[in-house]
């Protein structure tokens, strides 16, 4: 079914983009996208924005492979184990699920150095929304009222393992502070609980939520980005207020370990080009998705400094997850 | 506002949106008679067709395919004994007795009717409600969530056919299976056995195709040498009586209302709703001992309200962003495609589109009536090939429709797997319906049971603090009580006419 749905996407973008393809990328003029989710998901979304882009640029037709499961731990075993490195196969890589997925399972034993990082496309900044009667009007006011009572302001995320879960530790290591933290099953049902003010605050994705915040059922707090973003000036980031916490949930494309170095480089390049390409932009910016374009090196740098330190924070909250 | 409803109306009724909603309901007919296939499934797979179509149209396209997929279930649920769609699971119970009696025209004409009743109402309630009833979805937290799980459990009682101790260990097996897979709180592996495949659970459906389809296809095998086929022909008419009409009618809104509702509460769905509608039409019906045998109102109380479920599911999905089901999901998904942003600016700043939508809801809803009864006719085409090749066009079915649900064969075996269980089961006298039931429950009670204890910082006395979980939670422990003994004993001791009657 979904294999016949990727088909019938295959077929229309040929319609809509009916230039005939320069046979360019050096490893085929057919590139096999694994997706570790189901489709129309975000990760689909991602290959619905990039790739009839990268379909003029690089000349080769897109084929999407679904392999739902294990939180797109079965996708990415694939993709380290199973496929071919000739640059014929490519994944959809989601962080930090990507290295989370190991590092918080034993059964599960691949590792991003059995993969060619090639781009991160998109990332969505993390953000703390409470719903619109809270009494916190502020990061500040929020922060007072969890060192006042400690453990018990709750705050909902997208599940254990997800970039909420995470990001809820970091605060609470950088600040001292803690949390109850509810694990939902995602950042739908996070934000739900928020807006019916069953939790005191949601800390989420700012894609997921942009809308109820501008409708002003929710108030963003603090956003976990390095700059202030441009669509919420007036929120502050974290980093502001003294706190070193950068995170979000990001989606980009790696490849199996050891592909031609001609295949990588020409990859690398196609996704380069997307950061200047206008058209991309502003179709991404019409879909509510944050470009973050980091290719290569710098890709592999931001896997192996969030393995870090997942790695280091999964280490000590382990026992206490676990009981 | 008036404006914006004005504005939806006269989008759909362009020629090429008509054309859409009745191409759609169609192609959902024949998607939901296929056992296997869900609406879920079929609109991610015409998600992608989507993509180049003006946003409104699309989604009436998906509406009227998740319409028509919701009374396609039926068709196969009564001609098969398999339901087409997870959501027609409860029609079996009646619909398959009544076409084995030679009345399966009898059964599908009230299932379409009930299904337009059923989703009409909910259409009405979507467009005249939609912004009121969109506040209530928020009072359902976990808490209450977990209120509604119990409640739900509690049908198992009332399911098993036979037996209420074989009905509650299938129920207890099925909580049993749900655990399988990660906790959704600490992130455990459990009963996964190191195996990567079980690490998101076992799919509910993979379990319903193999339970539910698997044991028929080989029932029909062992019988195929036998003189001649029972069931699933249409030899009377499809039209229902208007004297049948009117005295389904209380129970039809009745199953209408309670679809809608389920639908509103985001996480339950078609499934869930139509388990539901046929437990309360029991309970209000005046003589229970048809139900199971072919029992129109038992056909017409899960078609009514896995219909009305579409428009339930779709209020909070357009009032708040928030899906109601796995379907209108994949609908939010479609509108995140289209660069529309999901939550409550839906009705406001995307006021057309969603007016439209709305509208192709009710345009499908009469669609499916039309259609239906043309095309239901020709579905009798599947009951004229012999047992054995029905036998083998399910199971091919099945492997299709678990290979298709994450590509892989893992399912696929999982699948078989079930249908052995579900074969022996069969054998042995014991229903396999309480088990779907605890499968369906078993991961919104667990979950929502946990967070609760995490937001009331592991003091139960948290599920006393919200007024909806105190009166549902009492419904459950009067439920439970008058199905023992101990109420029998009690009654007669407090008034002891009662005994006489």
């Amino acid at each position: 079914m979904q294999n016949r749905g990727a088909f019938a996407a295959t077929l229309l973008t040929t319609l809509l983009f009916s230039g005939i393809a320069q046979a360019e990328y050096s490893a085929g003029d057919e590139l096999k996208v694994l997706q570790g989710f189901k489709a129309g998901g975000g990760s689909d979304a991602l290959a619905q924005l990039t790739q009839p882009f990268l379909r003029e640029s690089l000349g080769v037709e897109f084929v999407n492979e679904y392999l739902p499961g294990a939180t797109g731990g079965i996708a990415w075993t694939r993709l380290a184990k199973q496929a071919p490195n000739d640059g014929s196969v490519i994944s959809i890589t989601n962080t930090p699920m990507l290295m989370t997925n190991y590092l918080m399972n034993d059964a599960i034993n691949y590792s991003i150095d059995e993969l060619t990082p090639i781009a991160n496309v998109v990332t969505d900044p993390g953000v703390i929304v409470v719903p619109k009667e809270s009494p916190y009007q502020t990061v500040e006011d929020f922060f007072a009222a969890a060192e006042e009572r400690p453990g018990q302001i709750t705050v909902g995320n997208s599940g254990v393992g997800g970039d909420d879960f995470f990001s809820t530790i970091m605060i609470e290591k950088a600040t001292g502070l803690s949390f109850q933290k509810v694990p939902f099953q995602g950042d739908g049902p996070s934000a739900t609980a928020a807006l019916g003010g069953k939790i005191d605050a949601s800390f989420n994705n700012l894609g997921n939520v942009y809308g109820h915040i501008r409708s002003g059922d929710l108030r963003p707090l603090a956003v976990f980005t390095r700059e202030r973003l441009e669509v919420l000036p007036d929120v502050p980031t974290l980093v502001e207020k003294d706190i070193d916490v950068v995170a979000g949930s990001s989606r980009g494309y790696s490849a199996p370990a050891g592909i031609p170095d001609q295949a990588r480089q020409e990859l690398i390049a196609a996704f380069e080009a997307l950061k200047d390409d206008e058209e991309f932009q502003q179709t991404a910016q019409e879909r509510a998705m944050n470009l973050d374009i980091l290719t290569g090196d710098a890709y592999a740098q931001m896997m192996q400094d969030m393995e870090e330190q997942f790695a280091e924070i999964w280490d000590e909250i382990k026992d206490e997850v676990n009981e | 506002m008036e404006n914006l409803v004005l504005v939806g109306l006269t989008n759909v009724l362009s020629f090429t949106n008509i054309a859409l909603i009745l191409g759609g309901t169609l192609l959902g007919l024949f998607v939901g008679a296929m056992p296997g296939l869900s609406a879920t499934m079929a609109l991610a797979l015409l998600l992608p067709l989507t993509f180049g179509m003006d946003p409104a149209t699309g989604l009436s396209m998906l509406a009227s395919l998740y319409v028509g997929a919701s009374y396609g279930g039926s068709i196969a649920a009564i001609l098969l004994r398999t339901p087409g769609t997870p959501s027609a699971a409860a029609t079996v119970l009646d619909g398959f007795p009544l076409s084995q009696q030679g009345q399966a025209g009898k059964a599908l004409g009230i299932s379409l009717f009930a299904s337009f009743v059923g989703g009409l109402m909910s259409g009405i309630a979507l467009l005249t409600a939609a912004p009121l009833l969109g506040v209530l979805v928020l009072k359902f937290g976990p808490i209450e969530l977990f209120a509604i799980a119990v409640l739900g459990i509690t049908i198992i009682g009332s399911l098993s056919q036979g037996s209420v101790v074989s009905g509650l260990l299938s129920g207890a097996l099925g909580l049993l299976v749900s655990t399988v897979g990660m906790d959704l709180i600490t992130g455990t592996p459990r009963m996964t056995f190191g195996n990567i495949n079980l690490f998101s659970g076992i799919e509910f459906t993979v379990a319903l195709i193999g339970l539910f389809s698997i044991p028929q296809a080989l029932v029909l095998i062992e019988n195929a040498h036998g003189s001649q086929k029972i069931a699933s022909r249409i030899t009377d008419r499809l039209m229902p009586r208007l004297g049948e009409i009117r005295h389904l009618l209380p129970n039809i809104f009745r199953s209408g209302g309670i679809g809608i509702v389920t639908g509103l509460i985001p996480g339950t769905g078609g499934d869930t709703a139509s388990w539901f509608a046929y437990n309360e039409a029991k309970r209000f019906a005046g003589d229970k001992s048809r139900f199971g045998k072919g029992d129109i109102a038992g056909v017409a109380a899960p078609e009514a309200a896995n219909n009305a479920v579409v428009g339930g599911a779709l209020i909070p999905t357009i009032a708040l962003g928030i899906p109601g089901s796995s379907s209108t999901a994949i609908l939010l998904g479609a509108l995140m495609v289209q660069g529309i942003l999901p939550g409550p600016n839906l009705l406001t700043d995307y006021g057309d589109v969603t007016y439209t939508l709305i509208w192709a809801v009710i345009f499908a809803n009469v669609g499916l009536l039309a259609v239906g009864l043309l095309f239901t006719r020709l579905c009798v085409g599947v009951t004229r090939i012999p047992d054995s090749f029905v036998a083998c066009a399910i199971i091919t079915l099945c492997v299709v429709g678990a290979f298709a649900i994450n590509n892989s064969l893992f399912e696929v075996g999982l699948m078989l797997g079930f249908g052995l269980f579900g074969y022996w089961m069969n054998k042995a006298g014991v229903s396999s319906a309480p088990m779907v039931i605890g499968l369906i429950l078993g991961p919104v009670m667990e979950t929502s049971f946990q967070q609760s204890m995490l937001i009331g910082q592991g003091n139960p006395g948290i599920f006393l603090t919200s007024p909806i979980a105190v009166v549902l939670l009492c419904v459950v422990a009067f439920s439970v009580l008058q199905a023992t003994p101990f109420f029998r004993w009690l009654r007669d001791a407090l008034c002891p006419r009662a005994q006489a009657e």
